[in-house]
């Protein structure tokens, strides 16, 4: 029965693949430059993704535009990401390197329920983007455009956050903070502040991944978890603390669910876990992790 | 004279050096005299949660406060332990105790198969990987295992069980039958953390490098600690399936290995009795204030931020560390009053 599938139908199902790694890609590289820079892992991170989906469907329906949406996401939720490391993070550096992991699963335990409160325990639903609606017919091949547009756009994100991280000033000295950031302190740079700047990129990029997706999903409450939740397989997948892994990982895993949901639904989620126990077994420290940092 | 002063000095020097209170037998035995009152001061349902609560988080704190290994899905163990109980209980109408064994067992063995995939992990990555496995466990017994576990719906139908002809069905039989357990589960975690192995953990917990130095088998010190607190694990999740008489699918949810986090947490980590205040005090908090509001879990999430933010040795951390302070103090003073007077 297996090979009766026509191969558009197999493309297609690479191609929804792509786009949903694409997300599992904004959210992993965001929690893998947490990791790197300040070696914690967030929590919380599906969490900030959720409210970046709330920040879109509020935006929109104020403004009426998607781009203004998606903006605000990330700009909003950034800079309550940075808060939070500023108030909540700092004073826990240096102690229990265990304590901000907790510290972040008490705020993915608290912030889903105070969104429930403001806005109900209902999803809200955005409205695909006029531009972005109906699809591309491409010979046999049906692409809706909005997937088109989460790949190409993610693809832009990467590419510049790459540039940003390789040619930009901030971005060598994150890069240089990540490796050691006592030596970049006693270069004079005010690493503090940096840790403050790299946790809100990351979180920007969480509430990106979480912005982009609420037109598929819609934004619900309890949306963070499974969110935090595939972020750690990618990491895990891909090797933590490298965002070439994230990009690998979050695409392959992509692909891995919605194979799997094509093929047999119930198991679209446990494949993923699957996934990253073979990997663990043949690979420990994932696709490209550095030795010694797993 | 002088000879008897210094030995004197001497001695108290020694003990200032070793203040920590050392969990005495009289603990246990406390304990269970305290817990035999328990259910005449709240209620018995709710002491016994507290109690099943209070054994998983014994296994937990043995990894988390005396190892140092934190594990974000000892639900699976919980889960997979009142599932085995609860499945027996249903299909093969088993006994209690084969009921109680099988849970632990089979928790036991899925710790071996976690930790030998993981357990060499450093901690924050042991954590997310233990999490990703607690929530595949959970995802399997929603949809592709429906058959069996009844998905969504949890298991029902588990049959009435009795022990020397008492029916567990009814709240007070119920509380000291696993108060007994508790006990013992109290007096078997004295043991350990008296004996070499106990030590050998907490050396583990102060300084891996310098263990590992010493030629001890950090991996494998690490890896036991894992398969014996899923031990605890397993008991609590069968207990817990006798207790309700059904397994909700919540057991295997991460928010169980969540809970069982901040319990632990708020008790104080690698205290002796802080799993069991923890889970104490994190449940009549839970009930009181889902009284008044539906969303408790903002409460709670709240306090717990505050918890690691003030006091991240919780409640009976917090206390050893006030106490121990306080000795210091007196100790140092009778040490530079005994110095007069020679």
């Amino acid at each position: 029965m297996f090979f009766d599938v026509p191969w558009n139908v197999v493309v297609l199902q690479l191609f929804f693949g792509l786009a949903l790694g694409s997300i599992f890609v904004l959210l992993a590289s965001g929690l893998s430059i947490i990791y790197g820079l300040l070696d914690v892992v967030n929590f919380a991170h599906g969490t900030f993704a959720m409210l970046g989906a709330y920040a879109v469907f509020l935006a929109v329906s104020l403004s009426g535009s998607f781009g203004v949406g998606i903006l605000s996401a990330v700009v909003i939720v950034g800079l309550v990401g940075g808060l939070t490391e500023y108030l909540l993070l700092k004073p826990l550096y240096g102690k229990d390197p265990l304590l901000p992991l907790l510290l972040t699963f008490g705020l993915s335990i608290a912030i889903p329920d105070l969104i429930k409160i403001i806005f109900g325990l209902i999803g809200k639903p955005v409205n695909y983007p006029q531009a972005f609606s109906g699809a591309t017919i491409l010979g046999p091949l049906i692409l809706p455009n909005y997937r088109l547009f989460i790949i190409f756009f993610t693809l832009a994100i990467m590419i510049s956050l790459w540039l940003f991280l390789k040619k930009s000033d901030l971005g060598m000295i994150l890069r240089a903070s990540t490796r050691d950031s006592g030596m970049v302190q006693i270069l004079g740079v005010n690493v503090s502040r940096i840790w403050t700047i790299g946790f809100a990129i990351g979180i920007g990029l969480a509430a990106l991944g979480g912005a982009i997706s609420a037109p598929m999903m819609a934004a619900t409450p309890d949306m963070g978890v499974d969110m935090t939740m595939v972020a750690f397989v990618v990491t895990v997948v891909g090797g933590l603390g490298s965002l070439g892994g994230a990009i690998v990982g979050g695409l392959f895993i992509g692909v891995v669910v919605a194979i799997t949901s094509f093929i047999a639904g119930e198991y679209a989620t446990v494949s993923m876990y699957f996934c990253m126990a073979i990997i663990l077994l043949i690979r420990p420290r994932g696709l490209f992790g550095e030795i010694g940092r797993e | 004279m002088e000879g008897r002063e210094t030995e004197r000095k001497a001695e108290l020097e020694k003990m200032l050096q070793d203040t920590e209170p050392k969990p005495k037998t009289t603990i246990v035995w406390g304990t269970g005299l305290v817990l035999l009152v328990l259910p005449f001061i709240i209620s018995a349902p709710l002491a016994t949660e507290i109690l099943i609560w209070g054994i998983f988080g014994l296994g937990f704190n043995l990894l988390l406060g005396y190892t140092g290994v934190l594990s974000f899905g000892h639900a699976a163990y919980f889960g997979l332990g009142a599932y085995s109980c609860g499945l027996a209980l249903r299909y093969w109408q088993a006994s209690i105790w084969t009921g109680l064994l099988l849970g632990i067992v089979s928790s036991m063995i899925l710790a071996c198969f976690i930790g030998a995939l993981a357990i060499r992990k450093r901690g924050v990555y042991f954590a997310m990987i233990s999490l990703a496995f607690g929530q595949m466990l959970y995802f399997l017994a929603l949809s592709p295992l429906k058959q069996i576990t009844r998905g969504e719906d949890g298991l029902t139908h588990i049959p009435m069980l009795q022990i020397l002809s008492i029916s567990l069905n009814r709240p007070r039989p119920l509380y000291y039958f696993v108060m007994v357990i508790t006990v013992l589960m109290l007096y078997l975690t004295w043991r350990i953390l008296q004996s070499p192995f106990g030590k050998l953990l907490q050396a583990f917990r102060e300084n891996e490098e310098r263990a590992k130095a010493c030629g001890f088998n950090t991996t494998r010190v690490k890896f036991l600690s894992l398969v014996l607190s899923a031990l605890y694990g397993g008991l609590a999740g069968a207990l817990n399936t006798i207790y309700l008489g059904y397994v909700p699918l919540s057991t295997l949810f991460w928010l169980t290995s969540g809970t069982m986090v901040m319990m632990t947490i708020l008790g104080g980590k690698g205290t002796f009795l802080g799993p069991l205040i923890g889970a104490g005090v994190f449940l009549f908090l839970q009930n009181t204030i889902s009284l008044l509001t539906p969303r408790w879990e903002l409460f709670v999430g709240a306090i717990f931020v505050f918890i690691i933010l003030l006091f991240p040795a919780g409640i009976m951390g917090t206390l050893r560390d006030k106490y121990t302070s306080y000795r210091m103090v007196k100790l140092k003073k009778q040490i530079e009053s005994s110095g007069d007077s020679i």
